[in-house]
C-alpha cells in the first residue's frame, strides 16, 4: 500500500520546491523539510527503492560526489544532491527523484543517521580533520560516530582513505571495507591513536599504533598525490565496486576551484574551509597578487583560532590583500609570520590593489559561493 | 634570552594556541628581547629553566598523555618554584589544576592552580570575554569546552564573565596564582589581547617592558572587544 504520508510530503515538497525556484532561491532545503516534517521515515523509505551511495568527510565532498555521480551516471539515471546541501533534508530532496541511482554528498555530524536510515550499497569516506569545531566539538567525537554506525551497517561496502587514521578507525569493526591508501601522510592532529588513545607511531608517513592500528595493511595502494587527485581515484575505487568504467578526471575538476572575470582581472578562487584545505590551497598559489577572503558564519566555522595552525610562508613576497568580515583575524595572523597585507573592506577594493591582470584568491566556503555564484 | 618553552604541541594543539608562543615571541621583539620558541615534543622531558611555558587545549586523550608524561618528573613544578610563568587554556588549565575528570575517571593534576574540573551537562561553545583585575581592558577570545571548573580557596579567578561562560561556575572565568594563568580562553588569547602578552613578558624578565606601538595589534584587539558585548 503507498504511504500516504510520503506521497502527501513529496507533493507537498514539489510544490515548495517549484516555488522557492520561482522567487530565486535554489530550492533544496525547504522541500527536504517539509517532506520530513510529513514523513519522518521518508529518506528511509524513497532510498529502499534505489541503489545509494553516500561520500562524507571534512574536505572534497562535493567534488568528490560530483564525480560519484559522473561515474554512477553509466548505469543509469542518477539523482545527486545539490551544491552542499549536506545535511539530512538535503538528501531527502535529492531521493524525491525517480532516478534508480542516489549519490548523496553528506555532513558528517549526519552521516550515521542517514547510513542507518538509507541502508547504502557504498559509503566513500574521505578525511576527517578539525573543522568547525563549534558544531563537531572534537574529531574524534566525529569518528566514534562513524565507529559504531559502519559496524552495524553489514549491507554497506565502505570505502575509505586509511592513510587518515581517524578514518581507519571508523572502518575498524565495519564488516565489508576496501581499506585504501596513498603511501601515507601526515595528519596534523593524528598525534594520538583514535582507537585507544596511545600515542601513535609514525614513521615518515605510516604509522602503527600497538592496538594494531595501521596504515600498512592495505586493500588497494596507489601513488601519492594531491587531494584532488586522491579524491578522483576514490571515486574510481567506487566506480569499480559498482561495475562502472572509471573515469579520468583532471585535477582541477576535483578542486573547488573556479576563475572568474571581474572587469579586466581574472581571478582564479579556491574554496578553502580549515587548517587542512588552508595548507593544501596555498601550496598551489601561483599567482604574485593573491587574495584572502574570510568569514566566520556557521557554515565557515564561527571561530577562527585554527589560523594560527596554518603556515602562510607560501605568501612571502606575494603581494597579499585580505578582506571579508575576519579580514583583522587573518591580517594580523600574517603580520605575527613577518608577512604584511593590505585589509579593504570590499573584494572589489581587493581586487583594485593587484597590479598584474591574474589574481590567486583563497576564500573560505561562504565568502567563496558570495564570488563565485 | 627569554626563554619560551611549548608544551607538547602536537596534543596540546587543537585549537591554535601554538600562536600564543609566537605572539609572546613577536611582542618581545618589539620590545627588544629576545626570545626562542623551543617546541617540546611527547613524551619529551620538559626543561625546568624556561622562563614562559605554554600549554594548549586538547581532546581527551591526548590531554591525558601530555599529563602523564609532565608527571615524570614534574619539570613544570620545579620552573614555577623558581618564578616561571605558566599560560595554560582549556585542557591545559585542566592539567595544571588539582584534579580533573575524563570518562568517569578522577585524575590528579600537577596542582599548580587550585581547581576541580568536572564534566559539565553542555558544551559551552563561543565568543567569551572577561574582565581581569590586571589588565585595564576586558580580554576576549572564544571558548569551546564541557568541563565545569570550581575553584578551591587557594585559587583566585582569572577574571569575571562578561559575555560567554568560562569555567561554568560562579560567573568567573579561569584562576590564577602568582604567575601560573590558566583560562578557558582560544583565540589564541594573547592574539585578541596583546596587554596579556605584555603582561606575562614583564612578569618573565621581571621589568617594565617599552613595547613600540603597534596598531594592527591594537585595532584587532579593540574590534574583538567592540563586538564581544
Amino acid at each position: 500500500m503507498p504511504d500516504i504520508r510520503l506521497l502527501l510530503g513529496v507533493a507537498l515538497a514539489k510544490t515548495a520546491s517549484a516555488a522557492s525556484k520561482a522567487v530565486g532561491n535554489k530550492g533544496e532545503t525547504l522541500p527536504g523539510r517539509i517532506l520530513l516534517k510529513c514523513q519522518p521515515d521518508a529518506i528511509a523509505l524513497l532510498a529502499a527503492k534505489k541503489h545509494v551511495v553516500l561520500v562524507s568527510g571534512t574536505n572534497g565532498k562535493t567534488s568528490t560526489t560530483k564525480a560519484v555521480a559522473k561515474i554512477v551516471s553509466q548505469l543509469g539515471a542518477v539523482t545527486t544532491s545539490g551544491s552542499g546541501s549536506n545535511l539530512s533534508w538535503g538528501a531527502a530532496n535529492a531521493l524525491m527523484s525517480k532516478a534508480p541511482y542516489a549519490v548523496l554528498e553528506i555532513d558528517e555530524l549526519h552521516l550515521p543517521s542517514v547510513i542507518a536510515q538509507t541502508d547504502p550499497d557504498v559509503v566513500l569516506l574521505l578525511n576527517l580533520t578539525r573543522d568547525q569545531l563549534h558544531r563537531m566539538h572534537e574529531v574524534k567525537r566525529v569518528a566514534d560516530r562513524w565507529h559504531v554506525e559502519c559496524a552495524e551497517a553489514a549491507n554497506t561496502l565502505f570505502i575509505g582513505d586509511i592513510d587518515d587514521p581517524y578514518i581507519n578507525y571508523a572502518l575498524a569493526q565495519a564488516e565489508n571495507v576496501v581499506r585504501v591508501s596513498f603511501g601515507g601522510r601526515k595528519h596534523q592532529d593524528g598525534a594520538v591513536c583514535p582507537q585507544c588513545g596511545r600515542y601513535l607511531t609514525w614513521i615518515r608517513a605510516r604509522y602503527s599504533c600497538t592496538c594494531g592500528l595501521n596504515n600498512k595493511i592495505t586493500d588497494r595502494t596507489f601513488p601519492k598525490g594531491s587531494a584532488a587527485y586522491r579524491n578522483a581515484t576514490l571515486a574510481n575505487v567506487v566506480a569499480e565496486a559498482l561495475g562502472a568504467a572509471p573515469i579520468e578526471f583532471s585535477e582541477a575538476e576535483l578542486e573547488r576551484s573556479v576563475s572568474k572575470k571581474f572587469g579586466e582581472k581574472t581571478a582564479h578562487i579556491r574554496l578553502t574551509k580549515n587548517p587542512a584545505s588552508w595548507t593544501e590551497a596555498l601550496a598551489s598559489v601561483s599567482h604574485d597578487d593573491v587574495i584572502l577572503v574570510l568569514n566566520a558564519r556557521q557554515v565557515d566555522g564561527i571561530d577562527t583560532s585554527w589560523l594560527w595552525d596554518v603556515s602562510f610562508t607560501a605568501l612571502k613576497n606575494k603581494r597579499v590583500v585580505v578582506c571579508g568580515e575576519r579580514a583583522l583575524d587573518i591580517a594580523y595572523r600574517l603580520h605575527v609570520e613577518g608577512i604584511e597585507s593590505r585589509v579593504v573592506p570590499t573584494f572589489d577594493e581587493a581586487l583594485t590593489q593587484s597590479t598584474n591582470s591574474e589574481v590567486s584568491v583563497l576564500a573560505a566556503y561562504t565568502a567563496f559561493f558570495g564570488l563565485v555564484m | 634570552m627569554l626563554e619560551i618553552i611549548r608544551i607538547h604541541n602536537e596534543l596540546l594543539g587543537t585549537y591554535g594556541d601554538r600562536g600564543n608562543a609566537d605572539v609572546l615571541a613577536f611582542r618581545a621583539k618589539l620590545a627588544g628581547v629576545k626570545t626562542r620558541i623551543t617546541d617540546i615534543a611527547y613524551p619529551d622531558e620538559l626543561p625546568s629553566d624556561g622562563d614562559i611555558y605554554l600549554l594548549g587545549g586538547a581532546e581527551d586523550a591526548a590531554q591525558a598523555l601530555s599529563l602523564e608524561a609532565m608527571k615524570k618528573k614534574m619539570a613544570l613544578n620545579k620552573a614555577v618554584k623558581k618564578g616561571a610563568v605558566v599560560l595554560a587554556i582549556c585542557a591545559g588549565f585542566q592539567i595544571v589544576g588539582t584534579t580533573y575528570v575524563s570518562r568517569d575517571e578522577k585524575i590528579a593534576g600537577l596542582g599548580l592552580l587550585d581547581v576541580d574540573t568536572e564534566p559539565g551537562n553542555r558544551r559551552l561553545v563561543g565568543d567569551i570575554s572577561v574582565q581581569t583585575d590586571f589588565i585595564t581592558p576586558a580580554l576576549t577570545g572564544f571558548e569551546n569546552h564541557s568541563g565545569v571548573t570550581t575553584l578551591g580557596s587557594d585559587a583566585q579567578p582569572f577574571g569575571r564573565v562578561l559575555v560567554g561562560n568560562g569555567n561554568g561556575d560562579a560567573g568567573v572565568d579561569g584562576a590564577v596564582a602568582g604567575n601560573v594563568f590558566g583560562t578557558y580562553l582560544h583565540g589564541p588569547v594573547l592574539a585578541r589581547n596583546p596587554e596579556f602578552a605584555d603582561l606575562l613578558l614583564e612578569r618573565a624578565t621581571s621589568t617594565t617592558l617599552t613595547v613600540v606601538n603597534d596598531e594592527l595589534a591594537d585595532r584587532y584587539a579593540k574590534w574583538r572587544r567592540d563586538v564581544t558585548k
